[in-house]
């Protein structure tokens, strides 16, 4: 057999807080689509990091065909010939692309810049990948799909042979990552080692020659893609298996009506929306991205300016102007962006807890702090936080445990009216299966609770009903027994179910620009 | 008692109690000693009650402007005003007393007392406002603030140096038991702000909104904090505590005028980021403050009592300050490390 193209030999790599990587070994076969799977956290990103020279390993030794290197930084890895393609920018995005793809050797003339040779050297990287963008343009401009073109662009024109993609596709629509994974094709074709960092099943199945799964930093099993089932994969990531589960939350019939929105209208966000919503009820809002999900349930926190129409707390019209205005009715939003909006990231996790909460907690304005950590011990307990106590640096957590904070606090606050948006985005399987059994129950004792989610199945899941919002207006609600994927997405799109799957399979990568539409689709590709 | 201990040396300002103990002490040991001609004792020229109470008094009038700076810059601001609102607030004093109008000491003092804390707020106030109404920087407001509010003092004051009445001056040397020509007052009066300062931070609901203000203005919003309400009351607590000290600066020294704490502004910030406030925000204390407000009035001291070059001192002070940034980054990635380490401790346990 060949040398392998890469071959990790007792990979070690800590960083504060966590093992992220312990004595990792594996090789990657030259000219193949290796996915390195693993639940948030687990490692395969750091492993695909250390790769591409990002960060250096604490111990072990890293090979490409054969030969041992070491990588003092991505531009070592580039010359070496390895290129990575990150989820979210990862260039400078105030200067043109035709700058970033020329960064680190613009060609001068006589200390000048020679512009038109930027572009032309440019242009020339991103045909090599079939790509036909505006190279003038500030990178920070373009849609995600495209700065990461400019990325593939930068690696293979910088000789390239092996590529990293991490987790490419977490920011894409379902068309543009077809895109994608055409020209990630098109790589493999013509020799390129593609290292597929992603934890999506059909991505892994449909792309992948071979996967490795890494669980808690340690690599667990590599195995062919053909013949390994999906519950496999998702039980050698887990470590056990998993368990479907009927939200118990239906069997009791909805309560009272504690919300309703009547033509509620934010000027270019949503447009005449109406709703109800029970004690008790899970009620889903889908939609593409941009078709005014987040705006609706931040109108409904008081953060939207020039909302119009009706709003009903308990039957009695209110004016939401504030989210104080907002926790005081009842109302708990977990934001979309948990490290952003959610967490004060310099604070600790008890602080994070009863950050709403503190006038309720105190007396005059002093905290009474006995009762401040009974409460969130309390809560970090029932949703089963894993944290090295209350004091721990909420930044120290994981993605799972942080976002638990984020629920813990308006469990706290005693919302009746929750809403989620994007509850389990960044969270592991495990605390994702968590997350869903505890809105499932918070349901079941009473709570209305609006979730907001681009993973359909999520939203089948867990909801009795769904609402579906196209281009801000609400286009439908589909009841819990209708509700499948073909049948949302083609609401949620406004077109044919069919149509829907033909459009996803014709625009192969780069061939043209990719619309001007920056709309995506909810439906993440390989969730499902 | 041993926990109360591994609390001390765990906490943050833990480095930085060291510092100032390896100052003092390395102090103490070069200053050499002198015999005292009264008493023929022996003493130290450093380590002696009129040097070290010396050195707090200097120290305490810019510490207690540095816990003000150090509740904005936490909340992720910075006030370049704190000097001018001194000067303003020490030349209304002065001149407001005065025309009063002679009194009985216990009226005075709180008229004076009244004056500078409330010339203070009302400057702290006018600074949290321009912040939050027209949504300008904190650095451009107060680098604004800080020429209007020295120049409203200078006009005030026809740009004289205004003497204050004796009951004042009575307050702010007063003995207290100690005689021998030693104050302590200001020293006292720094300790208490201190504690309060202390308490405010991490005791209170306005303390804790300050933090996650400065940590994270997006996450606060989201958790319906009272945004605009925390960022005028923490340039109030800034503009109340250099009124506090220009009334104790103002009543030690005897006068006031509209040059007063020239340049004030930038020892108290140096202090608030000596004692460990990060200027992103989020970070810092009124422990760390006034420790770090000791910590370069040590220094200035030190220049003196070693007899060294007086022109070296601002290079001195400079450098101390870039080294005392340095340290206090290493000490909390240090921590950060400790923590990892406990961290995956427990987790392997669990």
């Amino acid at each position: 057999m060949a040398e392998p193209a890469v071959r990790f030999e007792g990979i070690s790599k800590r960083f504060p807080g966590a093992l992220a990587l312990s004595d990792v070994s594996l090789a990657i076969e030259a000219g193949s689509c290796h996915a390195l799977c693993g639940e948030n956290g687990a490692g395969k990103s750091t492993l695909g990091k250390i790769l591409a020279g990002i960060h250096a390993p604490d111990a072990g030794r890293l090979f490409l065909r054969g030969r041992e290197v070491r990588f003092a930084g991505p531009r070592d890895a580039l010359a070496a010939g390895v290129g990575m393609v990150h989820q979210e920018l990862a260039f400078c995005g105030n200067i043109s692309v035709a700058e970033n793809l020329c960064l680190g050797a613009l060609p001068a003339r006589a200390g000048w810049v020679a512009w038109r040779e930027v572009e032309r050297r440019a242009i020339a990287m991103l045909e090599e990948i079939g790509a036909d963008l505006d190279v003038r343009r500030p990178l920070g401009e373009l849609t995600i799909a495209q700065q990461q073109l400019v990325q593939i662009a930068a690696a293979v024109g910088g000789g390239a042979r092996i590529i990293v993609f991490d987790e490419p596709t977490s920011s894409l629509s379902q068309v543009e990552a077809e895109r994608l994974y055409e020209l990630i094709r098109r790589l493999k074709r013509r020799g390129v080692t593609c290292i597929y960092v992603s934890h999506r099943m059909p991505e892994i199945f449909g792309l992948c020659d071979t996967v490795s799964v890494l669980r808690d930093g340690r690599h667990v099993a590599t195995r062919p893609t053909a013949g390994l089932s999906e519950a496999e994969l998702v039980g050698l990531m887990i470590g056990r298996p998993l368990a479907e589960y009927f939200p118990r939350h239906l069997e009791a019939a909805a309560g009272e009506e504690v919300l309703r929105v009547e033509h509620l209208s934010c000027p270019g966000k949503f447009e005449d929306v109406s709703f109800s919503l029970r004690a008790g009820e899970v009620v889903g809002l889908a939609g593409l991205v941009g078709a005014g999900r987040s705006e609706v349930a931040r109108a409904l926190f008081g953060l939207e300016r020039g909302v119009r129409g009706r709003i009903l707390v308990d039957g009695r019209p209110v004016r939401i102007a504030s989210p104080r205005h907002a926790i005081r009715l009842g109302i708990g939003l977990v934001p979309e962006d948990r490290k952003r909006q959610g967490l004060v990231l310099t604070e600790s996790g008890l602080h994070n807890t009863s950050l709403p909460i503190l006038r309720r907690l105190a007396r005059l304005a002093w905290i009474r702090r006995a009762r401040e950590r009974r409460l969130a011990a309390e809560y970090f307990q029932r949703l089963r936080v894993r944290a090295p106590g209350l004091d721990a640096p909420i930044a120290s957590l994981s993605g799972g445990n942080q976002q638990k904070i984020v629920l813990a606090r308006w469990l706290a606050a005693r919302s009746r009216i929750l809403i989620l948006d994007e509850p389990t985005r960044g969270v592991d399987v495990g605390a994702k299966a968590e997350i869903h059994a505890l809105v499932d129950q918070l349901a079941a004792q009473g709570t209305a609770v609006l979730l907001i989610s681009s993973e359909l199945p999520e939203i089948i899941a867990l909801s009795g009903r769904i609402l579906v919002l196209r281009a801000g207006r609400l286009v439908g609600e589909v009841p819990r027994a209708l509700a499948t994927q073909d049948r949302l997405l083609a609401l949620m799109a406004g077109v044919d179910a069919a149509v829907v799957a033909a459009e996803a399979g014709v625009g192969s990568a780069g061939d043209r620009d990719v619309p001007g539409d920056r709309r995506r689709t909810g439906n993440r590709a390989g969730d499902g | 008692m041993r926990t109360l201990a591994r609390r001390l040396l765990g906490s943050q300002e833990a480095g930085l109690v060291l510092v100032v103990a390896v100052v003092t002490v390395t102090l103490t040991l070069l200053a050499g000693s002198h015999v005292d001609r009264r008493t023929g004792e022996l003493i130290n020229n450093f380590w002696n009650s009129n040097t070290l109470i010396q050195t707090a008094t200097d120290a305490s009038f810019f510490a207690i402007m540095a816990i003000g700076a150090t509740v904005v810059i936490i909340a992720g601001g910075i006030d370049l005003s704190v000097g001018s609102i001194y000067a303003l607030a020490g030349v209304a004093m002065a001149l407001l007393v005065r025309a009063a109008g002679p009194m009985d000491p216990v009226t005075t003092v709180l008229l004076g007392l009244g004056i500078s804390a409330g010339v203070g707020l009302l400057c702290g106030l006018l600074n949290g406002a321009l912040v939050v109404g027209l949504g300008v920087h904190p650095f451009i407001v107060t680098l604004g603030t800080m020429w209007m509010l020295r120049g409203i003092a200078f006009v005030v004051s026809r740009a004289e140096s205004i003497l204050v009445p004796q009951p004042l001056t009575a307050v702010a040397k007063a003995p207290l038991g100690l005689g021998g020509g030693l104050y302590p007052v200001p020293m006292l009066v720094m300790l208490a702000v201190t504690m309060v300062g202390v308490l405010y931070l991490t005791r209170t609901v306005m303390g804790r909104h300050v933090f996650a203000f400065g940590g994270s203005l997006e996450a606060s919003r989201f958790a319906g904090l009272p945004l605009n309400r925390i960022q005028i009351g923490v340039f109030v607590v800034s503009g109340l505590t250099a009124g506090l000290a220009a009334f104790l600066g103002a009543s030690f020294y005897g006068s006031a005028s509209s040059g007063d704490a020239q340049g004030y502004e930038l020892y108290v910030i140096a202090a608030a980021v000596v004692g460990g406030a990060s200027l992103s925000g989020g970070k810092g204390s009124a422990l760390g403050a006034t420790l770090g407000a000791l910590l370069i009035v040590l220094i200035r001291q030190s220049i003196r009592t070693l007899h060294l070059d007086q022109n070296y001192e601002w290079i001195v002070i400079g450098c101390a300050i870039i080294v005392a940034v340095v340290v206090d980054q290493w000490s909390t990635r240090a921590a950060a490390r400790r923590f990892s380490r406990t961290a995956a401790l427990s987790k392997s346990a669990a």
